[in-house]
């Protein structure tokens, strides 16, 4: 377990984000942890690589691999059995052998089979075969004589045992033995499943991405000087310190009913990557609107088609609404440009009614999508976010996998996705029983302590929890097997295959019965944590569970690349909603300079942590890490 | 000689019991082997760090709800962080971009819906041309979204505009409006 992260939480928040090294003009090294990042705790980059290579690991085990050489284990490869779904396990060729100790004829629930000659030992008579059999060596005891007979196999288990330290060990051969055993047995004969798309080389660059902060040149400071004018702000004294209020806080009128749209336009004006892209003035609404406008002196003397003729972009409105936010100007600001356009765009939701903030937030996204596709072609690959600057952000893809129980083959689908919508668990009252959360037919991972019984709360990560376990489809939904020509129960189960930069966790509060007619909220509270680790719900780590969390390179990421860092996230906004489902009303909590700010339509107050941690969420965002930069409390003027 | 059943049921009794044990054991193992590999290999998950944010929401769930602490900043009629305060309705006057009118914010939605020709009482109105909208509105009475084929409850609704059912009525038979 990791001792290391004890004294990390302790400076919990500082320790998170990255200050120092990205003003040190420092290239930023994913795949090689570089204990010059002062970001990363010491203790955590240290003791990751003394984990993964001296702890799985043994002495015996090094010196077994070193005399017998290139495969060890080659006499191991072919006695794999392995049931559908289910472990390996180590059987020889009569298939009904009865495997008992050697010495004692019992058999224990360990059984140890030494790879070298196969004799079969309990746990109890393990170390003495070791011993017995090490070799013409000195017997002075301490030293590690011939330990041909050192290690041996767990036959029920195919796990790697050392006779003579008496615990497991681990080995990355042995592994991949066991690995293609596994995959062998469930794809016979089967059609390859759809490789990713290939966006992996991209995210093996992306990671590699070497990072410098922006300085202007003596050109481009004379071009700002020249084109642009500075912003005015006033520092505002906020209880003792002096410090300037951050940059794009400003207030959205109600516009009627438009809490919903404020809520979430404010989180997207916050957005670390859309508000940099907006920013940069990369999508400039002069330059689209002229481009686009097809006829700028339409002699049409009806005075509104004229102005319809402008072209209809989200974007651009978007566009708009940043420069006025973060133009200094703090009085309440009217979105109402972006109402017009909307409601044009989405003209079934077009309507003076309180709307649902998770349709509007996946509505204009789809607009800005539409108007701004680079190419229009129909087969856009959403996931690689290369279309539009909203699927960039937002977009990530989610790995389906549906199993056949009955011969484990695997059918594997990928689609993008824009959001993660998160179901609470059906009803809490009256479960005190420690029920298991999953029902893993097979080899999972250790059981969540995040499981709401244990709580007593529901908690994102247990939500995510249960959106990534393997669920049992009804038998009325059997599934075609390939491998088995017959519809078959199976197992299906979702994954993150990539992740989008920016996750938004739509939590399912508002429940739509068709069949009673009615709908209602659940108030329920959601925990979430100010720091997300999302590594646990990749397709790598849910593949690699399946597997009996073999050292295997799974879908292609290298083992020892230190992909935690991309997995990483950080909180930044929370929309809440109060109230009944057709009288509520909407919040959005924005999280900047690492301090929360309350966004009520016109109204931004300065609350506590606290206050937002007891809030019910609705919709969660969080950045990736690496891309969340705590501005400092001053301003710094470049 | 003892009787069968007596000996054969405490045989039994205890045969079963090992089996049992023998299954329980190897149960146990099993977990025990999986965390092992688990904990050796770093694949772990950081649980002191969820635990530490569970801890944190709790407590912060407490302290709100404590109502000896100074409650958050609520509702609407408070002072914001720039010194501002704001009424209930929000008073900002701007131009419609749809018909060019001067309209409050706070009732620009409203506004907007009739305007455009959406919304709910809009949606139920049979197609008209735009021709007769223009009309309309060439008249001098604001653009009413009623609908006189509807059979909706609109028809006991005032507009905005506070034309009365009764004006409207007029309007209904548009084709003998006279231009």
């Amino acid at each position: 377990m990791s001792s290391s992260a004890k004294s990390s939480h302790e400076n919990h928040r500082n320790h998170l984000l990255l200050p120092k090294s990205l003003l040190r003009n420092q290239s930023f090294p994913v795949s090689h942890p570089n204990p010059n990042l002062d970001f990363v705790d010491k203790d955590d980059v240290i003791s990751d690589n003394f984990r993964n290579s001296d702890y799985s690991s043994c002495p015996h085990l090094l010196q077994f691999r070193s005399e017998l050489g290139n495969n060890p284990f080659r006499n191991l490869q072919d006695c794999f059995r392995v049931r559908p779904l289910g472990r390996a396990s180590v059987r020889r060729e009569p298939p009904h052998e009865i495997v008992q100790c050697g010495a004692c004829k019992q058999a224990p629930p360990r059984l140890y089979a030494c790879v070298t000659c196969a004799v079969v030992s309990c746990h109890l008579h393990a170390s003495s075969h070791a011993s017995d059999l090490a070799g013409a060596g000195e017997d002075d005891g301490s030293s590690i004589a011939s330990s041909s007979h050192a290690i041996a196999v767990d036959v029920d288990r195919a796990e790697l045992f050392c006779c003579v330290c008496k615990d497991q060990v681990y080995d990355r051969d042995f592994d991949a033995a066991v690995v293609l055993a596994q995959t062998a047995a469930s794809t016979i004969g089967s059609i390859p499943g759809p490789s990713p798309p290939h966006h992996a080389e991209n995210m093996r660059k992306r990671r590699r991405v070497e990072y410098k902060p922006w300085t202007p040149d003596l050109k481009e400071q004379a071009l700002i000087v020249e084109k642009s004018s500075p912003l005015q702000s006033q520092p505002i004294r906020l209880g003792e310190s002096d410090s300037e209020l951050p940059w794009g806080l400003r207030g959205l009128n109600n516009l009627g009913n438009t809490c919903f749209m404020n809520s979430v336009l404010q989180a997207l004006l916050h957005t670390p990557p859309l508000r940099n892209y907006f920013l940069s003035d990369k999508h400039n609404r002069y330059f689209c609107q002229k481009k686009n406008n097809v006829n700028p002196s339409n002699r049409d003397t009806n005075n509104t088609t004229n102005k319809k003729s402008a072209k209809l972009c989200l974007a651009c409105d978007l566009d708009a609404i940043f420069s006025a936010v973060f133009s200094g100007d703090r009085t309440p600001y009217s979105p109402a440009k972006f109402l017009y356009s909307w409601w044009q765009h989405a003209s079934n939701l077009a309507s003076y009614e309180q709307q649902d903030a998770h349709e509007f937030f996946i509505s204009i996204l789809d607009g800005i999508h539409e108007k701004m596709q680079n190419d229009k072609r129909k087969l856009q690959n959403q996931g690689s976010g290369d279309c539009c600057i909203a699927h960039r952000v937002f977009s990530g893809i989610l790995r389906s996998d549906v199993m056949c129980t009955a011969c484990g083959f695997t059918s594997t689908t990928y689609d993008p996705c824009i959001d993660i919508s998160l179901d609470l668990e059906p009803n809490l009252a009256g479960s005190s029983k420690r029920t298991s959360a999953k029902s893993n037919p097979y080899i999972g991972e250790a059981d969540s302590t995040n499981s709401s019984e244990s709580t007593g709360f529901s908690t994102l990560m247990g939500c995510l929890d249960r959106f990534t376990r393997p669920e049992r489809l009804g038998s009325d939904q059997k599934f075609f097997c390939q491998q088995c020509q017959v519809r078959q129960e199976s197992l299906k189960q979702m994954s993150i295959r990539k992740l989008p930069l920016v996750s938004c966790f739509h939590i399912k509060r508002f429940e739509h019965s068709h069949i009673k007619k009615m709908s209602r909220k659940i108030d329920r509270y959601l925990q979430f944590p100010f720091s997300l680790d999302m590594a646990p719900y990749l397709s790598s780590s849910i593949l690699r569970s399946r597997f009996g969390n073999r050292l295997f390179p799974f879908d292609g990421d290298e083992p020892d690349a230190k992909s935690e860092l991309s997995s990483e996230f950080e909180l930044f906004a929370v929309i809440t909603h109060t109230g009944k489902l057709d009288a509520g009303h909407y919040v959005t909590y924005l999280r900047l300079s690492n301090q929360w700010y309350k966004c009520d339509d016109a109204w931004i107050t300065q609350v506590n942590d606290n206050i937002v941690r007891a809030a019910q969420g609705y919709m969660i965002f969080y950045v990736q890490k690496m891309l969340y930069y705590r501005a400092s409390e001053r301003q710094v003027a470049s | 000689m003892s009787a069968p059943n007596e000996d054969n049921f405490s045989s039994h009794a205890q045969l079963s019991s090992e089996f049992f044990g023998e299954i329980l054991d190897s149960l146990i193992v099993d977990v025990a082997s999986e965390c092992h590999r688990i904990a050796r290999l770093g694949l772990d998950r950081n649980l002191d760090e969820e635990e530490e944010e569970l801890r944190l929401s709790a407590e912060a769930r407490a302290r709100v709800t404590d109502p000896s602490n100074s409650s958050e900043a609520n509702g609407k009629y408070v002072v914001d962080i720039f010194g501002q305060t704001h009424p209930a309705v929000a008073n900002e006057i701007f131009e419609c971009m749809n018909c060019g009118r001067s309209i409050m914010a706070g009732r620009f939605a409203p506004h907007l819906e009739k305007c455009m020709g959406k919304g709910r009482k809009a949606r139920l109105k049979a197609t008209r041309s735009s021709t007769a909208a223009q009309t309309r509105h060439s008249r001098g009475s604001p653009i009413s979204g009623y609908s006189p084929y509807s059979n909706s409850t609109s028809t006991n609704r005032i507009s905005n505009g506070g034309v009365s059912h009764v004006a409207s009525d007029e309007y209904s038979n548009g084709t003998q409006e006279e231009h």
